[in-house]
């Protein structure tokens, strides 16, 4: 196989469970160290040891519990977090959905945010001179309101642009976070194509979702993220199926444990 | 650390962009944008003209004596323009990296460029504010030099620019981590201004006995104050800092940078988790 275009060893991070991370200098000076809850050391880590490689074209899915780090590992993968352990190398420029709103100046109207925001994805200006006409249609933002300010904006005007816009870049690498979760319907088919001509152009993409249906129609291989390990790498449906199952026998667990809190209660009673 | 240099040239038209945004969210909301802009500083150099030139006869110390062109109206306006750009620049460094939260946690960007930014669309600020200076030069008969145009105002704005980046740097960063930044910086703003003779001739504290030594070696050793004294002796020769005072501020300048970028790289991990 030729090189991983991403490449993850060890991959580890860490946040500080208790206050100080945030504490104003006032409680520093007050309270010192010995009143903190959660003493320091206290570390948390939401994701270990993680290592895999991705090639080109691939499409690969994260599955996973709310909570185990998915969204965390994205954005390791994109850059915007730096690992306390472990590296993670991508080759090739990174187009990231992690939330579509996100650097939208409520102040600008549409057209100044997508040339901005456009620009600050390395997209050159008559690149988006070309494109802009397609954008706004792909957006189905309607006339006038692209020379608005954004703050005017329906939250779903914002994503659809949003979406609209990183669609248009050339990038090798895309990554998305659960964004496939909003829009209406009509939306929802145009973005799917637009994924699926993305693939076709050998492009690789790693997704986060909890749409199983999105999952299985774009990946072919799922990473399973269970309490910070990766435990599983396969195809997306083994992943899916090693979710399930564990998502069924906790239910099941859990079912248990309160059929057994309620007969001792009626125990109690009795 | 070349490589994260390079990094941030490449993306120096981001940059531009962020600079050119902000000018214009700043102008677009009111018709007069530049007026307001330059009606602060004279407001300001009236405010002092009124209580530190009339009241306590600030005239005297004004370097080159009583009859230097320019007058100690001259000095005040050479003087707040560019102090305006320092705080400014001060007044947002907190804010640089947690007002583009949302920017930095979704693309990756060399984070400094929000730090440079700042500086950089301040120093903008500045430049717009040189038709006025130039204005008041002519009006009050202000003298220049040669020495003072290619030597002193050159190496001014870029002692200051050093200067004012590595302190940016160091408090966006560290304000992520403790939020009480925000307030010292207004006390702070106080204090230097004040402390860096932009509107009091440094004479009047350097030749004065009411001081003890110490703590005039003190004060030259504020690298603000090397800076405007730069500033000023573009028009008022006699000001020019001496040799221990130029060391001062070049040497302090680079220092702030040096400490300042450390401290930017050393808690950037800490401060992605915190934005």
């Amino acid at each position: 196989m030729a090189e991983p275009v991403i490449e993850a060893k060890g991959l580890g991070i860490k946040f500080a469970m208790n206050r100080r991370r945030k504490r104003s200098l006032r409680e520093m000076f007050i309270h010192g160290t010995k009143r903190d809850p959660n003493p320091a050391g206290a570390d948390f880590w939401p994701l270990r040891d993680i290592s895999f490689e991705i090639g080109q074209g691939e499409c690969v899915g994260i599955v996973g519990k709310n909570g185990t780090g998915k969204s965390t590992l994205l954005k390791m993968i994109a850059g915007v977090l730096i690992p306390d352990e472990g590296t993670v190398e991508v080759r090739g420029k990174v187009a990231p959905l992690l939330e579509l709103r996100a650097g939208f100046n409520d102040q600008l109207t549409g057209r100044e945010n997508v040339h901005l925001v456009g620009s600050l994805h390395g997209m050159t200006p008559k690149m988006l001179e070309e494109r802009f006409d397609d954008i706004v249609e792909f957006a189905n933002i309607r006339e006038g309101y692209i020379d608005m300010p954004v703050r005017h904006y329906s939250s779903g005007m914002k994503v659809r642009l949003g979406f609209a816009l990183i669609s248009q870049l050339e990038h090798p690498v895309m990554l998305v976070d659960e964004v496939l979760a909003v829009g209406d319907k009509a939306f929802k088919k145009k973005c799917y194509d637009a994924i699926t001509r993305m693939l076709k152009n050998n492009r690789t993409m790693v997704l986060v979702s909890h749409s199983e249906s999105d999952l299985k129609r774009f990946c072919t291989r799922g990473l399973y993220v269970k309490d910070g390990r990766l435990v599983l790498d396969t195809d997306i449906q083994s992943a899916l199926d090693a979710y399930n199952a564990d998502v069924k026998a906790e239910q099941e667990e859990k079912k248990r444990a309160d059929e057994r809190k309620k007969s001792g209660e009626d125990g109690k009673a009795a | 650390m070349a490589s994260r240099a390079l990094a941030v040239w490449q993306n120096r038209k981001v940059v531009g962009l962020l600079v050119r945004r902000d000018l214009k969210v700043k102008y677009q909301k009111s018709i007069l944008g530049y007026a307001w802009s330059m009606l602060e500083p004279l407001a300001m150099a009236a405010i002092y003209f009124f209580v530190f030139g009339l009241m306590f006869d600030t005239n005297r110390g004004v370097p080159g004596g009583d009859d230097a062109p320019g007058g100690y109206m001259l000095f005040l306006i050479s003087g707040l323009l560019p102090w305006l750009w320092f705080s400014v620049s001060l007044g947002e460094a907190p804010k640089a990296l947690i007002s583009h939260a949302k920017l930095i946690t979704t693309m990756k960007v060399p984070r400094e460029i929000f730090p440079v930014a700042v500086v950089t669309g301040k120093f903008v600020d500045y430049l717009f504010t040189w038709p006025v200076l130039l204005l008041f030069v002519f009006a009050l008969g202000g003298r220049t030099s040669v020495e003072g145009l290619l030597v002193w105002l050159p190496l001014a704005i870029i002692v200051q620019f050093t200067f004012s980046l590595g302190i940016t740097l160091l408090l966006a960063s560290v304000n992520v981590l403790m939020r009480d930044i925000e307030r010292i910086v207004r006390i702070l703003n106080r204090v230097l201004f004040y402390a860096s003779a932009i509107i009091i001739p440094s004479s009047l504290v350097l030749d004065s006995d009411t001081f003890p030594e110490w703590f005039k070696t003190l004060y030259e050793l504020n690298p603000l104050l090397g800076i405007f004294k730069m500033h000023h002796a573009v028009w008022f020769p006699a000001d020019a800092p001496n040799g221990f005072i130029l060391a001062a501020t070049v040497g302090g300048a680079v220092l702030t940078m040096i400490i300042g970028y450390a401290t930017f790289r050393r808690l950037e991990t800490s401060v992605l988790k915190e934005l």
